[in-house]
């Protein structure tokens, strides 16, 4: 622990080029907050007060119990590197040559269900610790995280997790150790590669042992290793440059010690990994778990690795293995170590990133200023999460400063995501009550903090909900909005038990809004209170929060139920026709499906209602074969002016047609919010308008006449279309021994699921199976698998597309009919599908 | 099939199905009981009323000619038929009253008491069939036990058997409280416009809500009693378990002679209110639509609720439309919410086919008011929030803006006026990046937004083209249209024509 008083850290903070901001990542269970751990016991800035106090990351309790993180949580480090080091450091560097560093560290959560934690603790960082537990190697999440990392142009450094287990438990020997070593090293540039885009602005990304964005080690002994590490060790020893001998350590260079050559044959020679640095290693677990104290202390002296006399007399086996590895190899400093000397600083890391920073355009004066990490530039702060306060109700604001300085009393424009330059929607002018730095659970109140720093806001929580821009200039433009690797597919209504408490239920509901990145809170026109997270364990915390900490009163609790979609499979058989109210005008319209893909693109945003008309036609017709006169011809997205369902206009030559559109697309809206079946989302319907007669009089053919008539026609067009109803489907991603994948496969099978991919992960007996799961069926599979493999199998479950739901909804055994009926009775909707009598007209 | 473009076909006329409604009349030999001509005939007589006006629900108005000249061989004045209102027929129509310059008004049927101002008004509820022994058998089911609370409450038009039924009763049940009408005659003589005005010495309390009176034993909380009420489902039964949300509903149908505990799941029907709430917290533009004109006091409830509404940043308009209906609320798309001033039994209207939502005054005063906070209460009376009555609360001027999270958008949202310095008419430096709005949206600027901005000429914009004839006919079947029916059908012979005719005429 480094003891600091707030005055040294801001002048620290003041050296941009010597703060390095970045997370640590990884799959669950691979070590991360371990890991954190032991940087923290040797680099921790706490301000003096707080000395003493431990356990930095876990801030919750039951964060604790579980043992899994929940929250992303940051913490400073400080570390002090050696004056020749600096030639390692290939950006721009600090022209005073100044030594010491700042390292903002954010550990993020493993499990797939927080992932939006990951997300946003990237957004806010440069570069990325990726821990990999090197006996199960590269799994799930840590291909999602990464990717995630490559798409925010973060870069990343690697880190081989759990040597210990590796040599104590399972044993392995030293040429299988470097295959694995080396079998994950590809792998992870293999995802590096397969997510790079070309001519990345950041360099070559792959991580290589011989550059030293490889570290080793063990987190639980607090010890840990680079190439450079042993390199500094044998350069003086073998009189040879260390960085020539970096090259030799990795890779297939075998020294024979008969000839006292390098060759890249075997023959009679042993590989410079293991010879050099395995073999030590080996030789210290050996004497200590397997020869007598007197050997291990010989060999101890010998490395000259000093004791404290308590420590000789009273350690034996593991825990004297522990305490030498951890005092020869210390994991701070190879760790802090290699992040200073490879991860990017603010300013180099800003220049490139600033693109996929900022919308507005690159020449402005904020841009400018993000891209040169200008303090004295106009402010630019990006508040990433909401933390909450010990103040209930009340949270600070945690973010990157990218530009300018932000300081308290500081009046600062704050712009929500939905803000539009010169409108004033989510726009708010305030003052900021109060900078704080945010270590751990602590905070200590500074009075400013200048740009390539994170740092928490307290004043600006009431006027964002979950994410947002800070800035000084009136023409600035927002910062990128997050995109979450995970969706809200999981809901539950929650109730309280006495409508009198409605009030703190939705008070509580607003606040579990904030604190969570991705938690989706709302009141449905049923009367229900939905909360919708990623997955089972997402929700269970949320709720768990709501009731203990937000709404503090006892709720109830529904079983988790997935949201469905409403949507068609057929073009609709007739031209449906809905007369207005008054007879006088009528609609003709048909429903249809969308091609594949299609829905999933709007999405994603690759076909969008602010794209130009002409490009977006373009692609359309290119992608998916669609008429391009008629693609240009789109009215409107819907639900809301942005989803995934298409209003196409196919007339010809209809006089007034401009005339009702307004009132069209509101009754489109309306319809594709509520659906016909029962009142869900439609998903992937287009609707053609074929012909329209209308009033000559436009008195009797407004608002009043047509937007309640084009709701019935195009509840018409859905029935006459082949209704469906589609459900979310997980990609499941299973890693155990061979043994257990028959009961996977049972428990796939039981489940709806469909296997996709069964592969063993290199040559180990481990093996990966990929399965699509419908949401609906996951509830209660992870403890179902565990029962049928006994123990052995753990899934990661991510959303990944919608899936028609198999059956007529009009046949009553069928289970869309089912899941139609279970959801109209829950909304309180009268039983059965409105009949089409209702919605089509005769002439 | 040349028939069938023009119009629908036959079969259709033969077998479409006319609504009828229970339209029979009461036999003329028992007019005089059943609309108590005798009592009518001494209130007249007593006040002195020259010009009488009837007013009928439609579902009585067979009667109507019967009744007035029974009343008019009896009295000296002129006696007016008025026809069934613009709004509810529970409510007394003074507007159409007065059109004919009556001084008194005879309301029949059944009411829902609402105060009036103007008139006179005498009610005269009728006797709908009602046997009160089978009903005494379906309270005895309800409640075996002699202890329990009951209150017992009915349809108006159950008036007239009710004292034989709380005789009856009285012996089966011991906490037994049967509610009073509050009729205007009896009105005057005991103020109970506040919940809890004690008279006197005496040890009862007297409960005003829904048009009844309750008298309880002082201290009894009248939540812990079961509500027993005669009468069918509908407005009258929604309007108290609204009101009385936290007692137990019975009830016995005198028409289907059946008796039953009410399923209506209270919680959830307030969570569907909660909702409507939580919507006019969102919503930028109001209108207020009148729903009567009758209900003494509606104007002095508009206008709070324009003030509150104001308050609030927000901006309403006032509708009057009659009675409501989608087509006509929907011509309004730029309103975010409507706000429907009607008696209490009008006022809770389920919304779900409108456009928009329709709350009530109470709803919109919950959302704009921080000083009301909600304990599961629903006022559907909205004279109870007029200056004076028990729900009044102040609204807060603190010209202090709120922000928070809207559930239904998932947005921020703003309540209360934009804080001073923002306030709109404060000269202000434009820059080219700013534009200054004021903070509520109107509906003009609703209307700027729209893609259609009526008949621009655009100039060099627009092709010309020359006029064309339109369709033909009657709305129910413009002449041609079966043979463009067929077309989109898809008879390609038939298609081929009707598009050479379109691009020829466009």
């Amino acid at each position: 622990m480094v003891n600091f008083t707030v005055d040294q850290i801001r002048e620290i903070m003041d050296n941009k080029y010597n703060i390095r901001n970045m997370s640590v990542i990884a799959h669950v269970d691979h070590g991360k907050s371990t890991l954190t751990d032991s940087l923290v016991s040797k680099a921790g800035i706490i301000a003096s007060a707080k000395a003493g106090e431990m356990r930095f990351t876990d801030t919750r309790k039951d964060e604790q119990e579980r043992c899994i993180t929940i929250k992303s949580t940051a913490i400073s480090l400080y570390y002090g590197i050696k004056k020749e080091d600096l030639q390692y450091i290939t950006q721009e560097q600090d022209p005073k040559g100044d030594t010491n560093f700042l390292i903002n560290l954010i550990d993020s959560p493993g499990h797939v269900d927080f992932s939006s934690e990951v997300t946003a603790a990237l957004r806010v960082t440069d570069g990325a610790l990726v821990v990999v537990d090197c006996v199960s190697g590269v799994c799930v999440q840590t291909e999602t995280v990464l990717r995630q990392a490559i798409a925010e142009r973060i870069k990343p450094v690697l880190f081989m997790n759990k040597m210990d287990l590796a040599l104590l438990t399972m044993q392995i020997d030293k040429e299988d150790m470097y295959q694995t070593f080396q079998r994950i090293v590809e792998n992870t540039n293999v995802i590096i590669a397969t997510y790079e885009v070309e001519d990345n602005p950041m360099g070559n990304i792959d991580v290589d042992p011989k550059k030293g964005t490889v570290g080793f080690g063990s987190g639980l002994h607090g010890w840990a290793f680079t190439l450079k590490n042993f390199a500094t060790m044998y350069a003086s020893r073998f009189k040879i440059a260390e960085s020539k001998l970096l090259g030799k350590l990795w890779g297939d260079n075998f020294y024979d010690d008969k000839t006292k050559k390098w060759s890249k044959d075997q023959g009679e020679g042993s590989r410079g990994f293991t010879k050099y640095i395995l073999d030590p290693i080996y030789k210290i677990f050996n004497t200590c778990m397997k020869e007598t104290k007197e050997k291990a202390l010989e060999l101890i002296t010998k490395m000259n690795i000093k004791l404290t006399q308590d420590e000789k007399e009273m350690l034996h086996d593991k825990q004297l293995l522990k305490v030498v590895m951890r005092k020869w190899l210390p994991a701070g400093d190879a760790l802090l170590e290699m992040i200073v000397l490879h991860l990017p600083s603010p300013v180099t890391a800003q220049k490139y990133r600033c693109e996929m920073l900022y919308e507005g355009p690159m020449d402005d004066v904020c841009a400018i200023a993000v891209k040169n990490c200008d303090p004295k530039g106009e402010l630019m702060m990006y508040i990433s999460k909401m933390v909450p306060t010990s103040d209930k109700g009340r949270f600070f604001a945690f973010g990157r400063v990218f530009s300018g300085t932000v300081a308290t009393g500081m009046k600062v424009r704050i712009m929500g995501p939905n803000y539009i330059p010169g409108k004033r929607e989510d726009l708010y002018q305030k003052s900021i009550q109060r900078t704080i730095l945010m270590m751990g659970r602590y905070t200590e109140p500074i009075e400013n903090v200048p740009c390539g720093n994170i740092c928490g806001l307290v004043g600006v929580d009431q006027f964002l909900i979950k994410t947002g821009t800070i800035s000084t200039f009136a023409g600035a433009h927002n910062m990128r909005v997050m995109k979450f690797s995970v969706s809200p597919v999981v809901r539950v209504a929650v109730e309280c038990q006495n409508p009198s408490e409605l009030p703190k239920l939705v008070e509580g509901l607003k606040r579990l809004a904030k604190s969570d990145p991705m938690v989706q809170c709302m009141i449905e026109e049923s009367g229900e209170h939905i909360v919708a997270g990623a997955g089972e364990l997402h929700l269970e915390i949320c709720i768990k929060d709501l009731i203990e900490d937000h709404a503090c009163i006892p709720l109830k609790t529904s079983d988790p139920v997935v949201s469905y979609r409403e949507s068609v499979s057929e073009e609709s058989a007739i031209t449906c026709l809905s007369k207005s109210p008054n007879k006088h005008n009528r609609l003709f319209m048909r429903a249809c499906p969308l091609p594949d893909g299609i829905a999933a693109d709007i999405d994603d945003g690759k076909i969008s209602p602010k794209q130009e008309v002409k490009e977006r036609a373009r692609y359309l017709a290119e992608k998916y074969g669609m008429d391009v006169t008629e693609s240009r011809k789109i009215w409107c997205f819907g639900p809301e002016g942005m989803g995934p369902n298409l209003l196409m206009d196919v007339t010809k030559g209809v006089q007034y047609l401009n005339e009702i559109k307004d009132s069209v697309v509101s009754g489109f809206q309306w319809a594709t919010k509520e659906g016909v079946l029962c009142e869900e989302n439609l998903r992937g319907v287009r609707f053609n308008i074929h012909d329209v007669t209308l009033h000559a009089d436009a008195i009797h053919r407004g608002g009043g006449q047509i937007i309640p008539t084009t709701r019935r026609v195009l509840y018409a067009c859905m029935l006459t279309a082949k209704p469906c109803m589609m459900e979310p489907v997980y990609l499941v991603e299973i890693q155990c021994p061979e043994v257990a994948v028959g009961g996977i496969f049972t428990c796939l099978n039981k489940r709806r699921g469909m296997v996709i991919e069964n592969t063993n992960i290199g040559n180990t007996p481990q093996m990966q199976v990929k399965a699509y799961l419908p949401v609906n069926e996951s509830f209660g599979f992870t403890g179902d698998l565990r029962s049928q493999t006994g123990g052995q199998a753990f899934p990661q479950c991510v959303f990944d597309h919608w899936q028609v739901l198999p059956g007529d909804c009009f046949d009553p055994k069928s289970k869309p009919f089912e899941v139609v009926e279970k959801a109209r009775k829950r909304k309180g909707l009268k039983e059965g599908v409105p009949n089409l009598d209702n919605f089509l007209d005769k002439l | 099939m040349s028939v069938a473009i023009f119009s629908s076909k036959d079969e259709d006329c033969i077998e479409r199905k006319v609504q009828v409604r229970n339209n029979e009349r009461t036999p003329p030999s028992e007019v005089d009981s059943v609309y108590g001509i005798e009592g009518c005939v001494q209130w007249i007589a007593a006040g002195q009323y020259k010009r009488i006006a009837l007013q009928f629900p439609n579902e009585l108005m067979g009667d109507a000619v019967l009744v007035s000249e029974k009343i008019e061989a009896l009295i000296e004045g002129k006696v007016f038929i008025l026809g069934d209102t613009a709004y509810g027929s529970c409510c007394v129509d003074e507007v159409s009253a007065e059109h004919c310059v009556a001084d008194c008004i005879l309301h029949y049927g059944h009411a829902c008491l609402s105060p009036t101002r103007r008139l006179p008004v005498l009610y005269v509820f009728g006797h709908s069939p009602f046997q009160t022994s089978h009903c005494v058998e379906g309270f005895r089911e309800l409640f075996p036990n002699k202890d329990e609370k009951v209150i017992v409450m009915y349809d108006t038009v159950y008036y007239y058997a009710i004292e034989e039924l709380k005789q009856l009763l009285e012996s089966e049940c011991t906490n037994l409280v049967v509610s009073e009408l509050l009729l205007p005659d009896t009105r005057q003589d005991s103020s109970c416009q506040t919940e809890d005005s004690h008279s006197g010495e005496s040890s009862i309390q007297t409960i005003c809500k829904c048009g009844r009176r309750l008298k309880l034993s002082f201290g009894a909380d009248v939540d812990s009693y079961s509500i027993f009420y005669v009468g069918d489902e509908g407005p009258t039964l929604t309007n108290m378990i609204m009101t009385f949300n936290k007692s137990k509903f019975y009830s016995y149908n005198p028409a289907t002679k059946t008796s039953r505990k009410e399923s209506l799941n209270v919680n959830r029907a307030l969570m569907k209110r909660f909702y409507l709430i939580e919507k006019a917290k969102d919503a930028q533009i109001v209108g207020i639509v009148v729903g009567t004109l009758g209900v003494s006091n509606f104007a002095d409830i508009i206008n709070q609720l324009k003030k509150v509404i104001h308050l609030a940043g927000k901006k309403s308009y006032t509708f009057v439309v009659g009675k409501l209906n989608v087509a006509k609320l929907a011509n309004f798309m730029e309103i975010d919410i409507f706000v429907y001033v009607a008696c209490p039994e009008n006022t809770l209207l389920d919304s779900s086919d409108f456009y928009k939502p329709v709350i009530t005054p109470f709803e919109m005063e919950m959302a704009c008011n921080k000083a009301r906070t909600w304990a599961g209460e629903i006022y559907t009376d909205f004279t109870q929030l007029l200056p004076g009555a028990a729900s009044y609360v102040e609204m807060c001027d603190d010209d202090c803006e709120e922000s928070d999270v809207s559930l239904i958008t998932g947005k921020l949202r703003h309540i209360g006026r934009a804080s001073a310095d923002d306030k709109v008419g404060a000269v202000v430096k434009r820059s080219e990046l700013w534009t200054m709005a004021p903070q509520s949206k109107s509906a003009a600027e609703f209307l700027s937004d729209r893609s259609w901005k009526g008949l621009e000429q655009g100039v060099g914009e627009t092709p010309v083209s020359l006029a064309i004839e339109g369709a033909r006919g009657i709305a129910i079947s413009y002449a041609g249209e079966g043979e463009r029916n067929v077309a989109l059908k898809g008879s390609p012979k038939i298609a081929i024509e009707y598009e050479v005719e379109k691009e020829e005429n466009g």
